[in-house]
């Protein structure tokens, strides 16, 4: 279970990727080709993530508890009242080492290896009844890809591991381009296959499965503009609740369909160099889960290998069908949940599941030291508001809440 | 539910393809020595693999949302 770890061993061909990564100096023409040199690359990062204080009428007071919680319950709670008037939940330590090989001008090995130290405190409903918890998260992925004159194909496997929780995923990526390479399909589909063992529930053992699939077009518009649309399509059953929050009780059931839309427009023509990265994603599930993700950066290089890149990211989401606001009675005494309707089958009192908006802006630096070395610093700052909701009324009852996080990272071609 | 699914997915085939097929409408065929640029990293859509799993896995411990760029990687009991 564990919090915000980090890894999400996800990417989709993660040698793909890795070719075409953070490294200036080099020119990759498309993801589709080989990888002319190795790369070893290795990120730090480090999250905090509060919330405001959850206001009461009366008497009790909104402390940090020890029972029932998350993965390995920590010795003493870690959160703590700033005085800001903001409350500490989870903290993250993270590292990542990826590498990737080219082999024999066709092939290539990519693998990533994180691990994720997670502690401090969850709610275990709404933003009241913080529990402390603690876990470690250690994931790995490794991708084999073959690249053709046209094309490639790569296969991926990632297992993960924490306390209570394991992910073992496969997956298949295949990407095929017109003659001139001015417009690739990309399709895509994956397994998951995950199991929960809740630590306050010994003995018990419980079953996820997620399938997916992806069909994406990139174009190329002019010698300045590429865009790409990706559509996804995911269904899972089994067990989705938390088993850590209490009054939660979610469907076995879960599909999802997404659309992206990517466009890189470089600025030639004004002498600045730079370039904007604009995306817009769609999400809508059978939860009733409908969110809009709008994200923009941009690429400025300056002299001597120094790169600066500043974004902004706006989401909104709906809340899902079954979740339960706060009622008056809990707003009144945060330390009693609200129960759920009696007539209720589904219901969740997880902030996740509400209806709010988000803004994150941020500043990444890098700088190619010469052509073999990269290194770069990431700065974030993200809050979540219920009042910031464009689907629907957000749940009043929450408090907003807020995460800054850090990366640095090096890397080097061999 | 399930059907308006199907349908949603239906009319993402249809408008890849009509996307696919209709290349030529949307532009002057760009030619390989006007790639330059193109070929650029921050001009690709792949960028930085190990800020993308942290951060997309940040959002998807956070948010109701997730997915969109790509299949893969691992699940998470994240709270």
């Amino acid at each position: 279970m564990v919090s915000v770890s980090t890894t999400k061993s996800t990417v989709l061909g993660a040698a793909l990727v890795t070719a075409a990564m953070a490294l200036p100096s080099l020119q990759f023409a498309s993801a589709e080709t080989p990888p002319e040199r190795g790369i070893v690359s290795f990120k730090y990062l480090n999250y905090q993530d509060r919330q405001g204080i959850v206001s009461q009428t009366g008497s009790s007071t909104s402390g940090v508890n020890t029972i029932s919680g998350a993965s390995s319950i920590a010795s003493s709670g870690t959160s703590g009242t700033t005085s800001s008037g903001s409350q500490d939940r989870i903290s993250v330590n993270a590292y990542s080492v990826s590498a990737l090989v080219p082999v024999a001008g066709k092939w290539s090995i990519g693998t990533t290896y994180t691990s994720d130290s997670v502690s401090g405190a969850s709610p275990t409903y709404h933003s009241s009844g913080l529990t402390t918890m603690k876990d470690l998260r250690r994931a790995v992925d490794i991708q084999l890809s073959r690249y053709f004159s046209r094309g490639s194909v790569s296969l991926g496997a990632s297992y993960s591991k924490e306390t209570d929780y394991i992910s073992r995923g496969f997956n298949v990526q295949g990407s095929l381009s017109t003659e001139d390479k001015n417009t690739t399909l990309t399709l895509g589909g994956s397994v998951n296959n995950d199991s929960i063992n809740p630590v306050t529930q010994p003995g018990v053992e419980e079953k996820k499965q997620v399938a997916a699939g992806l069909i994406g077009v990139t174009r190329v518009l002019t010698p300045q503009d590429i865009v790409q649309i990706n559509f996804g399509y995911s269904r899972g059953t089994g067990y989705y609740s938390d088993p850590y929050k209490v009054n939660d009780n979610r469907p076995g059931d879960r599909s999802a369909v997404t659309a992206l839309a990517r466009w890189n427009h470089h600025f030639d023509d004004n002498g600045t160099d730079g370039t904007v990265h604009l995306s817009y994603r769609y999400y809508s599930d059978t939860f009733g889960i409908r969110a809009s993700t709008f994200d923009a950066e941009y690429v400025q290089p300056l002299y001597k290998g120094w790169t600066v890149t500043p974004l902004l990211r706006l989401y909104t989401q709906s809340e899902a069908d079954f979740y339960v606001s706060a009622g008056s009675a809990e707003t009144a005494d945060p330390t009693q949940p609200t129960p759920p309707p009696t007539d209720s089958i589904y219901y969740s009192e997880d902030q996740r599941l509400s209806a709010y908006g988000a803004i994150t802006y941020g500043l990444k630096v890098s700088k190619q030291i010469n052509k073999d070395w990269l290194v770069d610093v990431k700065y974030e700052q993200y809050e979540q508001r219920a009042q910031w909701s464009l689907y629907g009324n957000g749940d009043k009852g929450l408090t907003p809440f807020k995460a800054s996080s850090i990366q640095v990272g090096v890397s080097r071609q061999f | 539910m399930k059907k308006d699914v199907i349908q949603k997915l239906c009319h993402a085939v249809l408008l890849i393809c009509m996307l696919g097929l209709s290349g030529c409408a949307l532009g002057t065929a760009v030619q390989p020595w006007e790639k330059e640029t193109l070929a650029r990293p921050e001009m690709t859509f792949e960028g930085d693999k190990l800020d993308n799993a942290y951060t997309e896995h940040i959002y998807s411990s956070k948010e109701g949302a997730s997915g969109g760029a790509g299949v893969g990687g691992g699940g998470c009991g994240c709270n």
